[in-house]
C-alpha cells in the first residue's frame, strides 16, 4: 500500500519536473477599473477648526476651485513645503476613500497618480507593479515593477549576485567592498541624513552630574566605531544634525577623543573607579545603525579600557526599548538614532531637545529649549542661524547625549540598470530606472510592506512602495532632498508663512481615470486631521505622520 | 517495630549500593563494548577538557577587541602559518569575528557554556520532572489527573515555540532561555518516573515496606526512585543534547545569550548574514554545536543499550 | 473502537482548555506596549492611549479571556493589531506556507529515511550500515538553522553557474505569477464564502495549485525553491525515520516467522517486502506522527533562513511585535493541530496493531 503512494509520488512529480520545461505564463491583470464607482464633480469645500486651542498647525484647508488648494496654519511654518511634501501626504480620489471607508481595500490596491499602479500584491512573496500608460509625466521606463522583500542582508545580495533581483537595499557595510569590485554591480552609496547617538537620562545618578556625562562623551573613541563597523559614506558626527541640513552644523564641533582628560573628569566627579551601568539598545538594524550589536560590543569594550566603566548590555524588544526611552525609564545608556523625516532642523533637534520633546534625557535645558523656541518661529535660514549656534553649543555644553555617527548606507543594482540611484530619504523612484531589454524590474527590500495606504503608515518599506504609486503636492527631488512641485504646479504663500496657497496641475489622471481636483486633495487631508471624521480610519487609525509632522488631531479624543 | 525499622535501616544501604555497584560494572564494560559510545565519551572528555582549561588554551582574550593591538580587520579569514599564512601576520586559526576578536578563542570558551547549559537545564528538568511524576504516580487520583493533564498541555506545543513563548515573558538572556528549556523539557522526564512509579508501586517490596510503616519520601526515594534511574540517566544523556540545540537556536534568534557572551548559537545568529562573505564565522561554531550535541547523542544510545536488560544478550 | 476514540477526544478537552488558557496568559504577561510595538518609535502618547481603548486592551483581564473564549468558540480568533486583518485571513494566508513545507521536508525524509533503514537492516553491520548510522548520528546533531545556512552557501554560491545552482530564499521567482486554480477552471465562486476559503487555502500551496491548473513552469519554479528548506527541515525527521526503520527491520527480521519464511524457500526479496518490511512499518507510523509535529518548531528557523512568511515566521514576528491576536491564535492552532495528530497516531497504532487493546 505505502509503496503504491510512493509510486504514485514519484510519478507525479517526475512527470511534473519532466513537463516543466515547457508550459504557459500567467494572465495579465488589466488596468484598475472598481465596479460601483462613480466620479461625482467638483465643488468648493472649506474645512476650518474653530480656534487654534486645539493644539495642531492647521487652523483650516479649502478647495478654493478645481485646481487651487489653500492652507491656513496657526502659526508659521517656513518647513511647510518640506512637510506637505511627505508621501503620506499623497492624494487619492474623493470618491475612492469615500467608497473604501479609507481602510480594508483600499490597504492593498491604492489608487493615485503616479508612474505605476498596483497590478497584485500576492501577500508574504511579492508586490508587483505595472506602468501606467496616461501618467501625467514621463511614464516609467520598465512596464513591470516588483518588490520582493528579505530581512537578510546577505540574502539580499545573493539574489543580486545570482541575478534574480535587479537592484537592492542596504547590503551589509562589509559587501560594499565586494559590490564595488564586481564589474557586474554597481553600489549607490546613500548620503547619511541620519544621527546616531549615545543617549543618557540626567535623572538618573551618575549621569545627574554634567562633569561624567561630559567624561563618557571625551572617553569614547567615535572615530574608532565609525572605521570599524560602519560603511563607506559614513561620518564620525561634530554635530547632532548632518550638515547636509540648513544650519545643521553650524555652532562648535564636538569633543575630540581624550581619555586622559576623560578619566581626570571622571574622577573629578568622584568616580576615579569608573561605576557599573547598563547599556540598553533594541536589535534592528537601520541605516543610522548598520552592525547594531557590533557597535553595542565596541562601545562596551571602550567604556571598560578607556574609563573603567562597566556597562552591561541589555538587548530589548524594539517597542519596548522605545517605550522606556520615551518614558525616561532607562537608566544606563542607550543607542538610538533618528532619521529625517524631512530635511529640517525641527525635525532633528526640537523633536529630541524642544520644550515638547519625551522624557528621553530627562530634564530639559532652558538653554537649549528657548533658541529652538526662536529659531522654529524665523522663516529665513539666515535668521534662524545664530539661534542654532547658541542650541547647538548648549547641546554640546550639556550633554543630553553623544552624536557618534552619520550612518552611510547605500543601495546597490545591476552594472547595467541605467537610472540607477539611492535616495537620502529612502525613497528611490523606479520609474527612471530601467535595463536595456528588460520589460521587468526586480527590487529587492528589507521587509514586506504593511499596506498600501500609507497615510498610516510610518515605515520606510511600506513609503517606497507607496511612493511608486501616489503623490502629494509637492515631491522631493530625485536622489535628493530639495522639494519640487509634483501635484501642484506652483505654490505660494503669505508673508508671515501662515497661508500657502497651491495651483494644481491641470487634467492629472488618477489610475482608474478619473481626473484630480482640489477636493480631492483636501479630502485626502481632513481625513487625517479630523479625528472625528468618518474616514478617519486607515489600518491602525494612528496617522503618526500627521500628529508626528502638524501636532494633535482636531477634535482628538479627550483622555 | 522499631526493631524492624532498624533491621531495614542497616540492611538497606548494603542492599542498594552492591546492586548499583554491579549494575555500574555491568553497564561500564558493555559500553566499552559499543564503538558509538566509546566515540561520544571521547568527544565529551576532549570538550570537557577544553572548557575546563579554555583560559589557558585560548591564544587571547575573548572579549578584547584586537583594534590598534594587532593590524587585524573584522571578519579577516583563518590565518595558519602552518599553511602558508605570512609569517608576519598574526596567527589567528579561525580567524577574525565581527567585533576584531579571535574566533578560536571565543569557540574555546563557548565550549564552557554549552556545557554548562546542557547539565543545568537537564539537572533543573530532572529534579522537577521527577518530583512531579513521582507525586503523580505515588498519590495517583486527582493530584496524578491534574499533573499529567498540565504535562499534556506542555507537550501540546512544539518545545521550541514555547521556550520562545516563555523567553519573550521572562525578557531575553541566557538565564531565562535556561529556565525556558528547562521547563518545556520538564514532561518528559515527569512521564518516565511516573511510568516507573507505576510499574512498581503495588510490587511486593514496596508493599512490604509500606506495610513495615516506611514513611511516604523514605518509600519513595529509598524504594522506588532508585527504578526510575536508568531510564532517567538515558533520557537525560540525550536530553543534554536536545537542550544544548534549543539553547542555540534560542541565541541565534537572539533571545539566549546576550553580547559580548561567546556562545556558539549567538555567534552563529550575530554573522549569519555574513554566511557569504565571512563564511568561517558561520561554520565553525555550527560544527562546535553539531559536535557536541552528536557526543551526547551517541553516549545516550549507548547507555541505552547497555542499560536495556533485554539487549543483553545482544551485547 | 468507537469507544476508545470517544474516549481519547473527551480526554482532550481539559488539554484544550489547558492551551486556550496558556496561550491567552501567555499574550498577556508578554511585557511591552503593543502600541509602540506596532507604530512605531513616532506614535505619542494620545494615539496610543486611543489605540489600546479601541482594541479593549483596557478592560480587566478576566473580562477579555472571557470575550477570547467566546470568540474561539465561534471560530473567531480576533484581529491583527499589525495587518489590521481577521486573523483567520491570515491563516488562510501563511498556514498553506508551513503546511507545503512540512509536508515536502517529510516527503524528503520518508523517501530517504525508509529505504535506507531497510538496506542497513537487510546489510546489518556492511558498509551501508555504517554509513547510514553515521550520517543519522550527525543529521539529529546538526542545528537546523546552520544547516540551512550551509545549504544556501553551497547550492546558491559555491555552485553557482552549474545545473545544481538553487534559489536561497522566497517561493516563486520574481515576475512568476501564480493563478489560483479556481480561476483556471473558471468556478464561480463568492469571495468571503467558506468555500472560497478552502480553495484559496489549497492555491496557496504553490506546488498543488499548479499541478492543479497544469501549469508546469510555475510547478518548477515552486520544486526548485523548495527543495533546500525542505532538506534543511528534514533532515532531522529523516535520520529519525532511517534509525526506526533499521531498528524495528532488525527486530523483525530476527523473529521466527521470517526464518520460517525463509526456510519456506520464498526469495529474500519477497520475504522482505511482504512480511518483514509490512510488520516493522508499525513503529514507523509514530516516528512519522510525531516529526510531523516536531517540524513545526523546526519551521520557526527554516523560515527565518530561508526567508518564508510561513506559520513560523509570523509567530515570531508576532511575538516580538506583541501582536496578541496572533500569538493565541497561531500557538492555538498548532496545538490544536498538535493534539489531534496525537491523536491520530494512537488510533492507527491501536489500528495497526491488534495486539493493543483498546481498553
Amino acid at each position: 500500500m505505502k509503496r503504491n503512494l510512493f509510486a504514485i509520488l514519484s510519478v507525479m512529480v517526475l512527470a511534473s519536473l519532466m513537463l516543466a520545461a515547457c508550459g504557459g505564463g500567467g494572465a495579465q491583470p488589466a488596468a484598475i477599473t472598481i465596479e460601483g464607482l462613480e466620479e461625482k464633480d467638483f465643488a468648493p469645500v472649506k474645512y476650518e477648526a474653530p480656534n487654534c486651542e486645539y493644539g495642531g498647525e492647521f487652523k483650516s484647508m479649502e478647495a478654493v476651485d478645481e485646481n487651487t488648494v489653500r492652507f491656513t496654519l496657526c502659526v508659521p511654518d517656513p518647513a511647510f513645503p518640506s512637510k506637505i511634501a511627505f508621501s503620506a501626504f499623497a492624494v487619492q480620489p474623493k470618491e475612492y476613500l469615500e467608497f473604501t471607508g479609507a481602510t480594508g481595500s483600499i490597504l492593498e490596491k491604492p489608487i493615485g497618480t503616479g508612474p505605476y499602479y498596483v497590478a497584485q500584491w500576492e501577500r508574504g512573496n511579492q508586490l508587483v507593479f505595472k506602468r501606467f500608460d496616461a501618467y501625467w509625466g514621463e511614464k516609467a521606463k520598465t512596464e513591470t515593477l516588483v518588490f520582493r522583500w528579505g530581512s537578510e542582508s546577505a540574502q539580499r545580495l545573493l539574489e543580486l549576485q545570482s541575478g534574480t533581483v535587479d537592484g537592492i537595499d542596504n547590503p551589509a557595510p562589509d559587501d560594499f567592498a565586494v559590490i564595488e569590485a564586481d564589474p557586474n554591480l554597481q553600489l549607490k552609496p546613500r548620503p547619511a541624513l541620519n544621527i546616531f547617538y549615545i543617549g543618557m537620562n540626567n535623572t538618573y545618578p551618575p549621569f545627574d552630574d554634567e562633569r561624567v556625562r561630559q567624561a563618557i562623551a571625551m572617553g569614547i573613541d567615535r572615530q574608532r566605531i565609525v572605521d570599524n563597523f560602519y560603511p563607506a559614506g559614513s561620518e564620525v558626527a561634530t554635530h547632532f544634525t548632518p550638515c547636509a541640513i540648513p544650519n545643521g552644523c553650524v555652532g562648535d564641533p564636538w569633543y575630540e577623543f581624550n581619555p586622559e582628560a576623560a578619566r581626570a573628569l571622571l574622577a573629578e566627579a568622584g568616580f576615579p573607579d569608573g561605576f557599573k551601568t547598563k547599556l540598553y539598545y533594541r536589535d534592528v538594524v537601520r541605516g543610522y545603525l548598520p552592525q547594531v550589536s557590533n557597535v553595542a560590543q565596541d562601545i562596551q569594550a571602550q567604556l571598560k579600557a578607556n574609563l573603567n566603566i562597566d556597562a552591561e548590555i541589555e538587548v530589548q524588544e524594539s517597542g519596548t526599548f522605545l517605550d522606556n526611552a520615551d518614558s525616561g525609564k532607562l537608566d544606563g545608556l542607550h543607542l538610538l538614532g533618528w532619521g529625517a523625516d524631512y530635511p529640517d532642523q525641527t525635525n532633528f533637534l526640537d523633536y529630541h531637545f524642544g520644550a515638547g520633546a519625551s522624557k528621553q534625557f530627562g530634564n530639559k535645558f532652558p538653554d537649549i529649549t528657548e533658541n529652538l523656541a526662536k529659531a522654529a518661529q524665523l522663516a529665513s535660514d539666515a535668521e534662524r542661524e545664530p539661534y542654532y549656534v547658541a542650541a547647538n553649543n548648549a547641546i554640546r555644553q550639556h550633554v543630553p547625549m553623544i552624536p557618534v555617527a552619520h550612518g552611510g548606507s547605500a543601495t546597490a543594482f545591476k552594472a547595467s540598470v541605467e537610472g540607477a540611484h539611492s535616495s537620502p530619504l529612502g525613497n528611490e523612484n523606479f520609474a527612471v530606472m530601467s535595463i536595456a531589454g528588460q520589460d521587468t524590474f526586480v527590487w529587492m527590500q528589507n521587509a514586506e510592506p504593511i499596506s498600501l495606504y500609507c497615510a498610516d503608515e510610518t515605515d520606510g518599506e511600506s513609503l517606497r512602495a507607496c511612493e511608486q504609486v501616489t503623490q502629494s503636492l509637492l515631491g522631493y527631488q530625485i536622489a535628493g532632498t530639495a522639494v519640487e512641485p509634483v501635484l501642484a504646479e506652483s505654490y505660494e504663500a503669505n508673508e508671515d508663512l501662515t497661508v500657502w496657497t497651491f495651483k494644481l496641475r491641470p487634467n492629472i489622471k488618477f489610475h482608474n481615470g478619473f481626473t484630480l481636483d482640489a477636493a480631492d486633495v483636501v479630502e485626502s487631508l481632513v481625513l487625517q486631521w479630523d479625528a472625528a471624521h468618518p474616514l478617519h480610519k486607515g489600518n491602525t487609525g494612528a496617522f503618526s505622520y500627521w500628529s508626528g509632522l502638524f501636532g494633535t488631531f482636531l477634535n482628538a479624543p479627550a483622555e | 517495630m522499631t526493631q524492624a525499622t532498624q533491621s531495614v535501616t542497616v540492611l538497606d544501604p548494603e542492599g542498594i549500593s552492591l546492586k548499583s555497584v554491579s549494575l555500574w560494572n555491568i553497564t561500564l564494560r558493555r559500553l566499552r563494548r559499543r564503538k558509538s559510545a566509546i566515540i561520544g565519551l571521547t568527544i565529551l572528555s576532549i570538550l570537557t577538557f577544553i572548557a575546563l582549561t579554555a583560559q589557558w588554551l585560548a591564544p587571547y582574550d575573548p572579549y578584547t577587541p584586537l583594534i590598534g593591538i594587532e593590524e587585524v580587520k573584522a571578519r579577516e579569514a583563518p590565518c595558519i602559518h602552518l599553511l602558508g599564512c605570512p609569517e608576519t601576520k598574526p596567527q589567528h586559526i579561525l580567524g577574525i569575528d565581527g567585533n576584531v576578536r579571535d574566533q578560536f578563542s571565543r569557540l574555546l570558551y563557548g565550549a564552557r557554556l554549552s556545557l554548562m547549559i546542557g547539565f543545568s537545564t537537564v539537572t533543573f528538568a530532572i529534579v522537577i520532572g521527577t518530583v512531579l511524576g513521582a507525586l503523580g504516580g505515588y498519590l495517583g487520583g486527582w493530584v496524578d489527573n491534574v499533573i499529567m493533564r498540565f504535562m499534556d498541555v506542555l507537550l501540546a506545543f512544539p518545545s521550541l515555540l514555547l521556550a520562545i513563548a516563555i523567553v519573550t515573558v521572562l525578557g531575553p538572556g541566557l538565564i531565562n532561555a535556561l529556565l525556558a528549556i528547562g521547563i518545556v523539557s520538564i514532561p518528559a522526564y515527569a512521564r518516565v518516573v511516573r511510568a516507573s512509579v507505576l510499574s512498581v508501586r503495588e510490587m511486593d517490596y514496596v508493599s512490604a515496606s509500606r506495610a513495615l510503616g516506611g514513611s511516604m519520601t523514605q518509600i519513595l526515594f529509598r524504594r522506588i526512585l532508585p527504578n526510575a534511574l536508568t531510564p532517567l540517566i538515558v533520557q537525560g544523556t540525550l536530553g543534554i543534547a536536545t537542550a544544548i540545540l534549543d539553547a542555540a537556536a534560542l541565541s541565534f534568534l537572539g533571545l539566549g545569550a546576550q553580547p559580548p557572551t561567546p556562545e556558539w548559537g549567538s555567534m552563529l545568529g550575530a554573522e549569519r548574514n555574513q554566511v557569504f562573505t565571512a563564511p568561517h564565522l558561520v561554520f565553525f561554531p555550527g560544527i562546535a554545536i553539531a559536535l557536541t550535541v552528536l557526543a551526547f547523542n551517541l553516549l545516550g544510545d549507548g547507555l541505552r543499550d547497555a542499560l536495556d536488560p533485554r539487549l543483553a544478550h545482544v551485547s | 473502537m468507537t469507544t476508545y476514540i470517544l474516549r481519547r477526544l473527551l480526554s482532550s478537552i481539559p488539554v484544550l482548555l489547558g492551551i486556550l488558557f496558556v496561550t491567552f496568559a501567555l499574550g498577556r504577561w508578554i511585557p511591552g506596549d503593543p502600541c509602540r510595538a506596532i507604530l512605531g518609535e513616532k506614535a505619542t502618547d494620545a494615539v496610543c492611549n486611543d489605540f489600546i481603548h479601541r482594541h479593549g486592551l483596557d478592560r480587566p483581564i478576566p473580562v477579555q479571556f472571557g470575550y477570547y473564549i467566546r470568540e474561539v468558540a465561534q471560530g473567531d480568533f480576533g484581529r491583527s493589531f499589525r495587518f489590521s486583518k481577521s486573523v483567520n485571513e491570515l491563516l488562510v494566508e501563511r498556514l498553506p506556507i508551513t503546511i507545503e513545507l512540512s509536508f515536502a521536508a517529510l516527503f524528503v525524509s520518508i523517501i530517504v529515511g525508509i529505504p535506507l533503514g531497510v538496506i542497513s537492516a537487510v546489510r546489518h553491520n556492511s558498509w551501508v550500515d555504517v554509513l547510514t548510522m553515521l550520517w543519522a548520528n550527525i543529521g539529529v546533531s546538526m542545528p537546523v538553522f546552520w544547516l540551512g545556512l550551509m545549504l544556501a552557501y553551497i547550492f546558491a554560491l559555491a555552485l553557482k553557474d552549474t545545473p545544481f545552482q538553487l534559489p536561497p530564499s522566497g517561493r516563486l521567482s520574481p515576475g512568476v505569477l501564480t493563478v489560483p486554480f479556481y480561476e483556471v477552471w473558471n468556478l464561480p465562486l463568492q469571495p468571503g464564502s467558506f468555500l472560497y476559503g478552502v480553495l484559496d487555502f489549497i492555491a496557496r500551496m504553490n506546488i498543488l495549485n499548479s499541478l492543479l491548473s497544469l501549469n508546469f513552469e510555475v510547478l518548477r519554479d515552486a520544486v526548485r525553491h523548495l527543495i533546500l528548506p525542505a532538506l534543511a527541515l528534514g533532515t532531522i525527521p529523516m535520520a529519525l525515520i532511517a534509525r526506526m526503520a533499521r531498528s524495528s527491520m532488525l527486530e523483525v527480521l530476527g523473529q521466527d516467522y521470517i526464518r520460517t519464511a525463509r526456510a519456506k524457500g520464498l526469495r529474500q526479496r519477497v520475504v522482505i517486502m511482504k512480511h518483514a518490511f509490512r510488520n516493522a512499518l508499525l513503529p514507523l507510523v509514530t516516528v512519522i506522527g510525531l516529526s510531523l509535529g516536531g517540524l513545526l518548531g523546526g519551521a520557526v528557523l527554516t523560515e527565518t533562513v530561508f526567508n518564508l512568511s510561513g506559520v513560523g515566521r509570523i509567530l515570531y514576528d508576532a511575538i516580538t511585535a506583541r501582536d496578541y491576536g496572533i500569538v493565541q491564535a497561531f500557538t492555538v492552532v498548532i496545538a490544536i493541530f498538535f493534539v489531534i495528530l496525537n491523536l491520530l497516531v494512537d488510533i492507527s497504532y491501536a489500528y495497526l496493531d491488534p495486539r493493543i487493546r483498546l481498553d
